[in-house]
């Protein structure tokens, strides 16, 4: 796709009109374009416009649930403070940081699961914890403007990763993203989700690169689309 | 579409609030600093986010339903896109546009991403209504047309018929481009070019900054 073409996606962006893979397309465009991010400042701008030309009293009741939902849900960190919490000696602090950090990477999706799953979460949540906490831990994030992020926590020590998918945009009806350890032999699969995941992958050391791409439902067995993101090792 | 009970009432409702909006001018909500109050948010504060919700709950709730349409998938949506506010606010880039289109922003993609979801149930094209206005249903429903609204209204009917068309069956409808240009019989690089040329129309008739 030419940069032409891709600009002449950015009234349609604005307008929540395009196909998950033309979204994250343009999405990673948008990053490296300044002259887009500006028009599309004010296409956003007036598209809200027509989003708010007719309001609505929401339902009774719907404040209340939200006020007491808030008050158990975990917020994202300023993502600056994960620059800097690599630079962090591991002590204390470091392990309630990364802690926090990890509670807070678990999206709408992981919050409803959350409350079924306690004991399946613990366990995952401690080998995430492993990777977090080992001396070596370091972190590499990258932001998809439409909303979402990919950050992945790596320690050669362990040979483990963990990546963390946070609400990203939704892959469409009967797809999900699906996330790929590629080394010389190719990619094999390390598991799929919708908008919110986290995994942990084993054997990272080999590995030359991450990607997701976006894959019908139950995954494929080797990627078939272009990557929405990529995570150099 | 289940109408509602106690239409009538509702329907006082709407025009008392609407004439308090437009006796206001419908600086309400510009006099509520939203930036300064998203900052808090992102900072823990519950009492900010209330006052997120009672300055932004309607605009959601109203954007939900017009494109969504059901009333309890547009409550469900409204929830998901506030608690997304809560949990998010760090993100938001007052360098990147307002508060308001930021949530805004938020909860379109929200509707849209559900109306797709919900396509295989849904006959849509039995639901699109042509007549690019509010149809019955809506007008009565309606709680409080903005003053804006006159505004978008006057700007939408300043677009070509292909630019309006194609503006509202994505945006109100959640139709994607191409969808767009295979409902309209139209060549989806036609689409692109319209919704461009309507969007900057509309950008320029409601003088909104670029």
């Amino acid at each position: 796709m030419t940069t032409t073409d891709l600009h002449s996606l950015i009234a349609p962006f604005a307008l929540d009109a395009l196909d998950p893979d033309e979204r994250s397309r343009f999405a990673a465009h948008l990053d490296q374009c300044v002259t887009c991010q500006a028009e599309l400042a004010g296409f956003q701008a007036t598209a809200s416009r027509l989003g708010d030309a007719e309001t609505l009293t929401p339902p009774d009741g719907l404040r209340d649930r939200l006020l007491s939902e808030i008050s158990q849900t975990k917020q994202e960190r300023p993502v600056i403070a994960l620059a800097q919490r690599s630079a962090l000696r591991r002590t204390l602090p470091r392990l309630a940081m990364a802690a926090a950090f990890l509670v807070g990477t678990v999206g709408v999706g992981g919050y409803a699961v959350e409350h079924q799953n306690a004991g399946a979460e613990q366990d995952r949540n401690a080998a995430i914890t492993r990777v977090l906490s080992s001396a070596d831990a370091e972190t590499v994030a990258k932001s998809i403007p439409t909303g979402g992020n990919v950050r992945m926590v790596m320690s050669a020590s362990k040979d483990s990763a963990v990546i963390f998918a946070n609400d990203l945009p939704s892959p469409g009806d009967g797809k999900v993203y699906q996330v790929w350890m590629i080394d010389d032999s190719g990619p094999t699969d390390q598991g799929t989700f919708v908008e919110d995941g986290d995994m942990v992958m084993d054997g990272i050391t080999k590995a030359d690169r991450i990607a997701v791409t976006v894959e019908p439902e139950g995954g494929s067995e080797r990627p078939t689309t272009p990557p929405v993101a990529t995570i150099p090792v | 579409m289940v109408r509602r009970r106690f239409l009538g009432r509702e329907n006082d409702v709407a025009s008392s609030d609407a004439r308090l909006r437009l006796a206001g001018t419908g600086e309400t909500a510009d006099a509520v600093d939203l930036s300064g109050l998203l900052g808090r948010v992102a900072r823990g504060d519950e009492a900010a986010f209330a006052a997120i919700y009672d300055a932004l709950g309607a605009s959601v709730y109203g954007l939900a339903r017009r494109v969504v349409r059901d009333p309890s998938r547009a409550e469900e949506i409204s929830q998901e896109v506030f608690i997304q506010i809560w949990q998010s606010a760090v993100r938001f880039d007052p360098q990147r546009g307002s508060a308001k289109s930021w949530v805004l922003t938020l909860a379109h993609r929200r509707a849209v991403d559900a109306v797709r979801h919900d396509q295989a149930a849904t006959n849509r094209e039995n639901k699109y209504d042509w007549s690019n206005g509010p149809d019955f249903d809506e007008v009565e429903e309606a709680v409080t047309i903005n003053l804006e609204h006159e505004q978008v209204r006057r700007c939408l009917d300043g677009l070509t018929a292909l630019q309006r068309e194609a503006v509202n069956l994505a945006y109100y409808q959640g139709y994607t481009y191409a969808e767009v240009a295979d409902a309209l019989e139209a060549n989806p690089a036609t689409i692109k070019t319209r919704m461009r040329d309507g969007i900057v129309r509309l950008r320029d008739c409601m003088g909104v900054e670029a």
